[in-house]
C-alpha cells in the first residue's frame, strides 16, 4: 500500500514538475518589434528581407532572454497618414515592444506625434533631414542611425578634400549642383553653399522637377551646368532621375571633371546601363564591401543564401544592422523593460556590415546619433566599387568622367593608369581576415 | 418612409460618435483617413454637379494646410480656429479666382484647376514663412493627438460635407447645378445666374477641401510641399472613390470612400508586397462592373429615380 501510495505520489510530482516547466515556454511571449517601411520602394524591399534575415538569424540562436523574437513589418506607402495608422497599428493592436524602420523624412514627421505620445524605444534607420532631429529635442527613447543632412555634407567635404590632398591632378575648383525641388534636393543644396562658402570654392545650382514627381526633362539644367563649365557636377535626386539624367547629359554632350549622383538608391537595372561607367555617387554600401569588410561579407552571403539575391541599396545592410544593435540592446539589458534598453543602447558598439561600428553619440541636438558615415562609390564595369574612404577602397577612381565620345576605349584611373583597376586584384588582399 | 430615413441616418450618426468606446486607436486613424477622402470626394463631386471638372483638390487641401500651419505657429490660434481659418481661405481664394478661372469650361477649366494647385505649390515652396521646401513642424498636433477627439473633430467634418451636399441636392442649388450640366443656355433662358452658383459651389466646394486640409495638418503635425501636402493623391484618390460610388449622389462618394479604404488597409495587411496591384485591378474591374458607379447599380436594382 505505502509503495502503491509513493507511485502515485511520484507521478503526482512528474506531472507537476512537468506543468511547471512547461508553464513558462507557454507564456513566454514573443519579443515583438514593429517596422515601418515603404515596401513597394527598393529601400523597403532591401530593409524589410534584411530585417526578416536578421530576425531568423537570432531566433535560429534561440532568440534573445530565451524568448523567440517576431517582426511585424508594415508598409507606410510612403504617405503620412498611412504611416501613422500603421504606428497606431504596432503600438494599439500589435502591442510590439519596440519600434524600428523609417525611410522617408516626410513620413518620420507624420509619425513625430506618435511617436511621442507612445514613447516606445525607437531605432529608426532612415531620415536624414535635421528638421526631424529638431523635433526629436530632450526624447530619450529615439536612436538615429542614419546621418543628418549637414553631418553628410560635412563629410563629404571631408572626403574630397582627402582625394584633392592625395591627388594634385584633382581639381574641385567650381560645382554645379542640379537639385530636385523638394525637401531633400534643396534642403542639400542650402547645405553645400554653406559649405562652399567655408572651403573657398565656387557653386552654382539650379532645381529640377524630378522624374519620381512628373518631371524628367533635366536638359535646361544641363545645359546651365556646362555653361558654368564645372569641375564637379552633382545631382541630388531620386532613382527614376539616373537613367534620364544620364541619357540627357550624353545628348548635349556635357562630361564635366567628376560626375556625381546622390539618390538614396539607384534603378535595379542601372548596373547594366554602359552610361554608368564612371559615374560617381555617394551611398553608405555596395555589395563590393564583401571584399572588404567581414561583417558586410557575412551579412551579403547570408543575404543571398536566403533570398538568392543581392540588395541594391544600403537600406539593406542598415535595416539589418537596425534589428542585430536592438537585439543586442535587449540581451545586454537582460529585461524589456524602457528604461534598461534605453541604458544599454548607449552602449552599444556593433561592428556593422556598412563597415562603420556604430555606437550612439550626440548630435547637435539629439543624444543617441549613430556613427554611420557614407562613402564614395563610382560605377566600373558595371560594379560599385568603393573609392573613398580609403579603408575600404575596392577600387582606384577613374578620372576624369569618360568624355561620352570616347567611350568604349580604356579609361584612366587618378593615377594615371590607362585601364581601371579590375576590382578583383584592388581587392583581394584587402579581406579583412 | 420618409422618416424611416431620418431615423437611419440618425442611428447611423449615434453609432458614429459613440465608436470610440468601443474601437481602439488604429481603427479610428483609419476612421479618419476614410472621412479625409470622404470629404473630399463629395466636394470634388458636389462641383461635377454643374459639369464643372476640378483638378484643384490637392491645391486648396495644400492651401487649407498651410493656413492652419501658418496661423498656428505664427498667430497662436488654437486647432479648431485654424480649421476655420483653413476653410475660409480655400473659400475667399476660390471666391476669388473663381471669378476669372469659372469663365472657363470642360478641360480648359479642369486644367486651369490643376495649374492652380501647382501655382500655390510653388508659393509655398518658396516662401520663407512658409519653411520653403523644407515645409514645417506643428508645435503641438490638435487635442495633443488623443484618438477619440480627433475623430470627434474629423467626423464633425464629414457631418457637414454629407449636410451641405444633402443641401445642395434638396434646395434650388440642385435644379440650377443641373440644368447648367445638361444645357448652360437653355439654363440661362430658364432665369438661372448660372456663374453665380458656380462661384458659390466652387467657394463651398473648396472650402471644405481647404478644411480637410486644415485637419490634415492638425491630424499629422507638418506640411511638406512637394510630397505631402499638395501631392497628387488628394486628387487622383478622391476622384476615384467618387467614380466607383457613383456621380451626381451623395452617398455614392462617401461609399466609395468607406470601400476603397477598407480594402486598401485589408490587401495593404494581408499581401504586404503586392497589394498595390491588387488595389489598382479591383479600382479598374469595380470602375467597369459598376459604370455608373455603386450607387447607380442600387438605383438601378431597386428602380430608384435621382428624384
Amino acid at each position: 500500500m505505502r509503495i502503491k501510495v509513493f507511485i502515485v505520489l511520484l507521478l503526482a510530482a512528474f506531472v507537476t514538475g512537468l506543468f511547471f516547466v512547461a508553464v513558462p515556454a507557454q507564456a513566454a511571449e514573443p519579443i515583438k518589434i514593429g517596422a515601418l517601411l515603404p515596401l513597394a520602394d527598393a529601400t523597403g524591399k532591401d530593409g524589410s528581407r534584411s530585417m526578416e534575415l536578421a530576425v531568423k538569424q537570432i531566433n535560429a540562436k534561440g532568440g534573445i532572454l530565451g524568448r523567440q523574437v517576431q517582426l511585424i513589418v508594415i508598409d507606410d506607402e510612403l504617405k503620412a497618414e498611412k504611416a501613422a495608422a500603421a504606428l497606431d497599428k504596432l503600438c494599439t493592436v500589435d502591442n510590439v515592444d519596440f519600434i524600428v524602420g523609417g525611410m522617408a523624412s516626410g513620413i518620420t514627421m507624420a509619425l513625430i506625434p506618435g511617436m511621442k505620445k507612445y514613447g516606445k524605444v525607437v531605432v529608426w534607420a532612415g531620415a536624414a533631414y535635421s528638421g526631424v532631429e529638431k523635433a526629436m529635442e530632450g526624447q530619450d527613447w529615439f536612436f538615429h542611425l542614419h546621418a543628418w543632412d549637414y553631418q553628410q555634407g560635412a563629410y563629404y567635404e571631408k572626403g574630397w578634400a582627402e582625394v584633392k590632398q592625395k591627388y594634385a591632378s584633382f581639381k574641385r575648383d567650381k560645382m554645379f549642383m542640379a537639385y530636385e525641388e523638394g525637401a531633400f534636393g534643396s534642403g542639400s543644396f542650402k547645405g553645400q553653399k554653406v559649405l562652399a562658402e567655408n572651403g573657398k570654392y565656387e557653386v552654382q545650382g539650379e532645381a529640377f522637377k524630378s522624374a519620381a514627381m512628373g518631371g524628367g526633362d533635366y536638359r535646361s539644367v544641363l545645359r546651365h551646368a556646362k555653361e558654368f563649365n564645372p569641375d564637379q557636377f552633382i545631382w541630388v535626386g531620386y532613382d527614376k532621375d539616373a537613367l534620364p539624367m544620364m541619357e540627357q547629359a550624353k545628348e548635349i554632350g556635357f562630361s564635366p571633371l567628376t560626375f556625381v549622383g546622390s539618390p538614396p538608391a539607384w534603378p535595379v537595372d542601372f548596373a547594366k546601363q554602359p552610361l554608368n561607367e564612371g559615374v560617381l555617387l555617394y551611398s553608405y554600401w555596395a555589395d563590393t564591401m564583401k571584399n572588404v569588410s567581414r561583417a558586410s561579407k557575412t551579412y551579403s552571403d547570408a543575404f543571398h543564401k536566403e533570398f538568392k539575391d543581392t540588395p541594391t541599396t544600403y537600406f539593406g545592410p542598415l535595416c539589418y544592422t537596425n534589428i542585430m544593435i536592438l537585439a543586442d540592446a535587449i540581451k545586454k539589458a537582460g529585461t524589456i523593460d524602457k528604461a534598461a534598453v534605453i541604458k544599454a543602447l548607449e552602449t552599444t558598439n556593433y561592428p556593422s556590415p556598412l563597415g562603420d561600428t556604430f555606437v550612439f553619440k550626440k548630435s547637435n541636438v539629439i543624444d543617441h546619433q549613430a556613427n554611420s558615415w557614407p562613402k564614395f562609390m563610382q560605377w566600373q564595369k558595371g560594379k560599385l566599387e568603393v573609392i573613398w574612404p580609403w579603408e575600404y577602397a575596392t577600387a582606384k577612381m577613374i578620372y576624369p568622367f569618360p568624355a561620352w565620345d570616347k567611350r568604349g576605349k580604356a579609361s584612366a584611373t587618378i593615377e594615371g593608369e590607362k585601364k581601371a583597376v579590375p576590382a578583383k586584384d584592388a581587392k583581394k588582399d584587402k579581406v579583412k581576415k | 418612409m420618409k422618416y424611416w430615413k431620418y431615423l437611419i441616418c440618425a442611428v447611423l450618426l449615434i453609432v458614429a460618435v459613440s465608436l470610440p468606446k468601443f474601437i481602439g486607436v488604429y481603427p479610428l486613424q483609419m476612421a479618419n483617413i476614410i472621412l479625409i477622402y470622404m470629404a473630399l470626394a463629395l466636394s470634388w463631386d458636389m462641383l461635377l454637379r454643374t459639369g464643372q471638372l476640378s483638378f484643384g483638390i490637392a491645391g486648396f487641401f495644400g492651401l487649407g494646410g498651410y493656413a492652419t500651419m501658418l496661423t498656428s505657429t505664427y498667430f497662436g490660434f488654437n486647432p479648431l480656429l485654424s480649421l476655420m481659418a483653413a476653410a475660409i481661405t480655400a473659400g475667399l481664394v476660390a471666391a476669388l479666382v473663381g471669378y476669372s478661372v469659372l469663365r472657363l469650361r470642360a478641360l480648359y477649366f479642369a486644367i486651369v484647376t490643376l495649374a492652380l494647385g501647382e501655382i500655390f505649390r510653388v508659393i509655398a515652396q518658396n516662401l520663407e514663412i512658409t519653411g520653403g521646401t523644407e515645409g514645417m513642424l506643428l508645435k503641438q498636433t490638435m487635442f495633443k493627438g488623443d484618438a477619440a477627439s480627433t475623430y470627434w473633430v474629423m467626423l464633425a467634418i464629414g457631418v457637414l460635407t454629407i449636410i451641405i451636399s444633402i443641401i445642395f441636392q434638396k434646395t434650388r442649388i440642385h435644379y440650377a447645378s443641373t440644368s447648367i450640366r445638361n444645357d448652360e443656355i437653355v439654363a440661362a433662358s430658364s432665369g438661372v445666374n448660372i456663374f453665380k452658383y458656380l462661384v458659390i459651389i466652387f467657394a463651398v466646394t473648396s472650402a471644405i477641401q481647404g478644411l480637410v486640409g486644415g485637419a490634415y495638418v492638425q491630424l499629422y503635425g507638418f506640411v511638406e510641399p512637394t510630397a505631402t501636402t499638395f501631392s497628387i493623391n488628394f486628387v487622383l484618390m478622391p476622384i476615384t472613390m467618387a467614380l466607383l460610388g457613383g456621380l451626381y449622389t451623395t452617398w455614392g462618394p462617401v461609399i466609395g470612400a468607406v470601400l476603397l479604404s477598407v480594402i486598401a488597409e485589408s490587401l495593404k495587411l494581408r499581401i504586404p508586397y503586392g497589394h498595390l496591384l491588387v488595389y489598382g485591378i479591383i479600382m479598374v474591374v469595380g470602375i467597369l462592373w459598376f459604370p455608373g458607379g455603386i450607387m447607380g447599380f442600387i438605383k438601378k436594382m431597386f428602380k430608384i429615380s435621382n428624384q
